[in-house]
């Protein structure tokens, strides 16, 4: 029973990461209407980069939080300014747009990938810090997980809060549900999608900073995170942020008691789930 | 205030508007009527920059908005309150009306904006924190009206506001239509209820397949044998 227990708050820390990727990606697909394939590769640019500010800068990852969070940010916003803005407005239809969004994200997948490779070679990078453990309950933790969990819950609870209470935070929920009207009460929708594309995007470079201080990273990582991320953003409901959130949770909680049973199917345990909810409730746990 | 001259619009290749001209003056309650599919909506639609007129030209106070996006023409002053309501559902009453007053001069008079649209709606005082999808139709109808006085418009859009609800309902939404009009806020209505729209209206523009196809006073469309006939069943 106590080393159920261990491995329930192992699959928590493991999940605080994923809830956060995925809500990046559920705000993206949920607002924007992009499903955003390169997705991933935020992540990795947040991790490889602040790989490269701890061993050769020398600034702290938690510093790199709010240095990598803004970089994507900006970069997201831009990225969809130019390219999804002009997909949108040659698009007829929202589905059109949907499917073309998505191709076009694979491609910058690939960009962003390759450009990555070319910066830091294929080399898998590794750095220590925060190795001091943490007693929980009297099992042990790595204390940079719990300060991953930490983040992935404030983040969590400020972006709830940002929803709710903020002037852009309802235009962001009114243009969710219905961007054409959200524009005739004077919503910049452009604007608003441009904004949760970009949250979306620092989302998953916050992650892949949390990332890299657990797990070892190079530029090929992007791939793995996506496919979690499609797999939570699936499981809590198509464009649901409290799904995702919810849904990284439960989604790491699974993989921990399955990789503490047998640590080789964990991956095959995340398919079978993604497969089998296709097949009994594609629309997740909180979709609509 | 409002002149729009020889508009033509299309929805993929079907043309839907016709050399439509169109004007509404200060003050006044300009109705707008015609059957299913006459393309009402679809001028409506054009002139808050939901869809593109292929030509022609709109002009609000003077200035050329037929080329500007929708969040910039409700800025200017034009609000409009769609047909079917589109109400944000999953947000509660009192959301619904903030959203209303985006725009950034609105924004900044919210509070007191919203005292006055209690006035006007107070069952929706009562309904502040449910949530949209909550309320009745007749309800619905007058969140949609209340979120588009949030903005304080110059000019109201009022698309179908009586679709769909209870006869007794319908006489309050005109009442209150009235009642904005003569608090000076300017009216274009979009109605299919002929008879009840003619009675509280100026001046009247008969749409037919997309061409107007009569405009005056409304004592006089109310004399017209046409109207009599195709629109009133007399």
């Amino acid at each position: 029973m106590e080393k159920f227990l261990d491995v329930v708050i192992a699959g928590l820390l493991l999940g605080g990461l994923y809830a956060l990727i995925a809500m990046g990606m559920s705000l993206q697909y949920g607002v924007a209407r992009v499903l955003n394939l390169a997705h991933g590769e935020f992540i990795m640019l947040g991790a490889l980069s602040t790989w490269t500010l701890y061993t050769v800068f020398d600034i702290s990852p938690l510093i790199a939080v709010a240095i990598c969070g803004p970089i994507t940010f900006v970069l997201g916003f831009l990225i969809h300014r130019t390219m999804f803005r002009k997909l949108l407005s040659s698009s007829t239809n929202q589905g059109i747009f949907e499917s073309t969004s998505m191709l076009a994200s694979f491609g910058l997948m690939y960009v962003i990938s390759n450009l990555a490779f070319m910066a830091w070679g294929p080399e898998i990078r590794g750095y220590s810090y925060l190795m001091d453990t943490v007693s929980i309950g009297g099992a042990l933790f790595g204390a940079r997980r719990l300060v991953t969990l930490g983040f992935a819950l404030a983040i969590g609870v400020a972006f709830y809060i940002f929803l709710s209470r903020t002037k852009i935070g309802k235009a962001i929920r009114a243009a969710a549900q219905d961007p054409a009207t959200a524009g005739l009460m004077g919503v910049n929708i452009n604007m608003v999608l441009a904004i949760c594309f970009g949250l979306g995007a620092a989302m998953a470079g916050i992650a892949g900073v949390l990332v890299s201080m657990c797990y070892p990273v190079n530029a090929a990582m992007g791939i793995e995170y996506l496919t979690v991320a499609i797999i939570v953003v699936v499981l809590g409901g198509l464009g649901s942020i409290p799904g995702s959130f919810i849904g990284g949770f439960l989604l790491g909680i699974i993989g921990s008691i399955v990789s503490f049973i047998e640590p080789g199917l964990t991956v095959v345990a995340y398919y079978a789930i993604f497969v089998i909810l296709l097949l009994v409730r594609p629309k997740g746990l909180l979709g609509k | 205030m409002l002149e729009i001259n020889n508009l033509n619009a299309f929805y993929g290749s079907i043309q839907v508007l016709w050399d439509v001209s169109l004007k509404v003056n200060k003050g006044e309650i300009v109705a707008l009527i015609g059957s299913n599919g006459a393309g009402k909506s679809t001028l409506v639609r054009t002139v808050t920059g939901l869809l593109r007129a292929t030509s022609g030209s709109i002009k609000f106070l003077d200035h050329p908005i037929e080329n500007l996006p929708s969040h910039v023409i409700s800025e200017m002053g034009i609000s409009h309150i769609p047909e079917g309501r589109r109400l944000f559902t999953d947000m509660n009453v009192l959301e619904n009306l903030e959203i209303g007053a985006y725009p950034r001069n609105a924004w900044k008079n919210k509070g007191k904006t919203l005292e006055h649209v209690f006035q006007i709606f107070p069952r929706l005082k009562e309904r502040g924190h449910q949530l949209a999808r909550t309320l009745s139709g007749g309800e619905q109808q007058m969140l949609a009206m209340g979120r588009g006085l949030m903005s304080e418009p110059k000019l109201c859009i009022i698309d179908e506001p009586s679709n769909g609800l209870a006869p007794m309902v319908v006489l309050e939404v005109f009442d209150i239509i009235k009642s904005l009009r003569d608090q000076g806020i300017t009216i274009l209505l979009i109605e299919q209820n002929v008879r009840h729209t003619l009675e509280i209206s100026d001046r009247a523009y008969v749409l037919e397949n997309g061409r107007v196809v009569m405009e005056g006073d409304c004592a006089t469309c109310l004399a017209s044998e046409h109207i009599k006939k195709a629109y009133l069943g007399l």
